[in-house]
């Protein structure tokens, strides 16, 4: 890639910021999308400082950090001291993925019997830690969320980039202010599906959430013919039950509706209060 | 002396290790697995058929595509449903992109700086920039053999249950062919940078297993071969499988026979290298290693060759997808088949199913209600095989780093080659 492309104005060559990519408990999947930008990344850690991304070293961490990454769930006490720590030493914190933002699959046993769960999986099972899943923002303060299972890479690259230009740009203390520009667009899947052409899955018969949820992803999942199952969560305010009335029309029960909102955590995030927990 | 490991970098997951070594002996070698539980065979349960291998696919982002079809090849066995000669192909397709994209991650960037002693990786590119490029190169063409057919590089959507939900236009998999000869120079690059390396010489007695298939080598299909058994059926080798899991650790470990045994690319190599293609067998010659080995860090060279096979082989299998008509799968059809395999359940219905990862051996059980819905299931991945191999391998490489009056920092530095060269993922080992 051409430097020259993201070295915006006023951006200076020979102050490098400190980034840390990290991950709690989870596939480490945003890790690798992001390894998946190829030399596009790499081409960008010329302009950076990594002081933690696991995936490419292993030196000793620095004591702060401008922006960390934090993908995956707080599961372990582990997991909720060093999101507390990293929360502590860095100026922006960003959810990475689904699990970071909304609880991701680890959420799933929220709404089942979890300690049944763990029981099935694990004789001993006293010594593991099994605490009701929840977002990064239970915990500490999220600056930004980018959203998805996977994260979309090519967002992640605007996102690291337009913040870059935040650090560089904005004096210490006005951070907070200006990072309320870095945003991603709150459109429904459905915009970007209609821009493909694709035919619509809800319309013929599938249980698909795109109306609601956050698009950014391109559409990918309609496109493929696998209905929107809202990894990247809801979009904010929306009225749940209009889709639930269209869905319950297409003989869809409430259950099977349910199970899908649970999929990646997002259930208590469109109805803030879930129902009781199902076995 | 007390080694302590907090955390080893470059490797999929989270891990430290400790040991104690007193008089030569070693007293305890224990690799910490600092995953959190996330209860996926748990979590299953209760949860339609349609959508589980969506969830297991999280079960990792490295190798998202072994998880998802394995468990629908278990599914299907569970539900007797036979998929076409167009759904194995573009499934085989996808695990050649598996494996390539895993390969290419773990060899340049988790494995290849242990032999140069550096602990970061920019350092690296810019000593080997044309092999950083080669390894990016085969990424690539994986990601895009999976992403071409199953719509997305990381948890694919199109694998379903009895085939796929779209299929490839013939135009991207013409690009992927015309992709594919870099993609074999650049692994071919790989081989030879690998075969030139030094391996650490330690040498132990350990078994190997991994599939064998009578007709190639084995990814998509095959029985178990074990270092003294030929063909076991997955099916009996999974229940006999023990798994044990360590007090307060959310890891279980696997034995055969009472014993630790070592699966992956090396016991691949042991039990099939007869069945490479034609530039593997030559980058096995060049490599001069003598099957079957029994040095461990030669997983590592096993990889490499194993991208030049799995390059030939997405090759082979992309001439005969591009040679073929295919065919728009009759969705309306293969939900009323999946219907009626699931009205004739009397009771429930079982199904056992293993593939090659790239780190070795996945097993799914799956037991399905007539309704549709998991009832019970289990997944032993590689790496949950692995580890007691591993840590057993550590415990004897120990001694005899330390009989070579090997200086702490030097030790550490050998225990992490080590723990590397098996490539292991703990989040599979945890799920």
């Amino acid at each position: 890639m051409n430097i020259a492309e993201f070295l915006l104005p006023g951006m200076s060559k020979t102050k490098k910021p400190t980034i840390a990519i990290t991950s709690l408990t989870c596939c480490e999947g945003c890790q690798v999308a992001i390894l998946d930008l190829g030399e596009r990344f790499l081409d960008l850690t010329r302009h950076i400082k990594i002081g933690d991304f696991a995936f490419l070293e292993e030196k000793e961490e620095p004591p702060n950090y401008d922006i960390v990454f934090v993908e995956g769930a707080p599961i372990t006490e582990e997991n909720i001291t060093r999101l507390k720590s990293l929360r502590e030493r860095s100026n922006i914190l960003v959810a990475l993925g689904a699990c970071a933002a909304l609880g991701g699959i680890a959420e799933i046993k929220n709404y089942q019997d979890k300690n049944e769960r763990m029981r099935y999986v694990y004789k001993n099972f006293e010594g593991i830690n099994n605490p009701d899943i929840q977002p990064l923002n239970f915990y500490v303060k999220v600056d930004l969320e980018i959203p998805g299972c996977p994260i979309n890479k090519e967002e992640f690259l605007m996102i690291l980039k337009q913040l870059l230009f935040v650090l560089e740009t904005t004096p210490l203390g006005g951070i907070e202010a200006a990072l309320s520009t870095v945003k991603i667009p709150r459109r429904p899947v459905c915009y970007e599906c209609q821009l493909k052409q694709n035919n619509c899955l809800l319309q013929s018969g599938q249980p698909c959430l795109g109306p609601v949820m956050l698009g950014g992803c391109g559409a990918t999942c309609p496109t493929n013919n696998y209905p929107c199952d809202g990894c990247r969560g809801p979009i904010p305010n929306i009225n749940p039950d209009k889709l639930a009335k269209q869905l319950l029309a297409q003989n869809y029960s409430q259950e099977e509706i349910d199970l899908i909102l649970q999929r990646f955590g997002l259930m208590d995030r469109v109805y803030p209060e879930p129902p009781a927990a199902i076995n | 002396m007390h080694i302590k490991i907090d955390h080893i970098a470059k490797i999929e997951g989270h891990a430290g290790f400790t040991a104690d070594i007193a008089g030569g002996n070693v007293t305890r070698a224990r690799l910490n697995v600092l995953e959190g539980a996330r209860l996926l065979e748990g979590i299953l349960r209760s949860r339609g058929i349609f959508e589980v291998s969506q969830i297991t696919s999280r079960i990792c982002g490295i190798c998202p595509v072994v998880h998802t079809l394995t468990s629908l090849k278990a599914l299907e066995r569970a539900l007797n449903i036979e998929v076409s000669e167009q759904t194995i192909l573009l499934r085989k397709l996808m695990m050649m992109g598996q494996i390539l994209n895993s390969h290419a991650l773990h060899l340049f960037f988790f494995s290849l700086s242990d032999f140069f002693g550096l602990s970061d990786d920019l350092i690296l590119i810019k000593k080997y920039p044309a092999r950083a490029k080669d390894a990016l190169t085969l990424r690539e063409f994986g990601n895009k053999i999976i992403e071409n057919i199953g719509g997305r590089s990381i948890h694919p959507l199109t694998p379903t249950i009895g085939g796929f939900l779209k299929i490839p236009s013939h135009q991207k998999l013409g690009q992927l062919f015309n992709q594919s000869g870099s993609a074999l120079a650049a692994a071919k690059n790989l081989a030879k940078l690998f075969s030139g390396l030094e391996y650490p010489d330690f040498v132990r007695s350990a078994p190997y297993v991994s599939l064998r298939h009578s007709q190639e080598y084995a990814f998509y299909d095959g029985l178990v071969k074990t270092s003294k058994e030929e063909g076991l059926d997955p099916n009996e080798f999974m229940p006999v499988l023990k798994e044990h899991q360590l007090q307060s650790s959310a890891i279980k470990f696997s034995f055969y026979q009472g014993k630790p045994f070592m699966v992956g690319a090396v016991s691949r190599l042991n039990n099939n290298a007869h069945q490479l293609n034609s530039s593997a067998t030559k980058a096995l010659k060049s490599a001069k290693i003598i099957l079957p080995t029994l040095n461990p860090f030669h997983n590592i060279l096993a990889q490499a060759i194993e991208l030049v096979h799995c390059v030939e082989e997405a090759q082979k299998l992309l001439r005969r997808v591009l040679q073929k008509e295919l065919t728009e799968e009759d969705r309306a059809e293969r939900d009323q088949l999946i219907q009626a395999k699931l009205k004739a359940i009397k009771g429930t219905a079982k199904g056992i199913e293993a593939m090659e990862a790239p780190r070795g051996t996945l097993y799914y059980f799956y037991e399905i209600g007539n309704d549709g819905k998991v009832v019970n299931c289990n997944i032993i991945t590689p790496t949950a095989q692995n580890l007691a191999r591993l840590e057993r391998d550590l415990s004897e490489y120990l001694p005899k780093l330390v009989a070579k009056k090997t200086p702490k920092k030097a030790i550490e530095e050998k225990i992490k080659t080590l723990v590397r060269a098996y490539d292991p993922c703990l989040t599979c080992a945890t799920h």
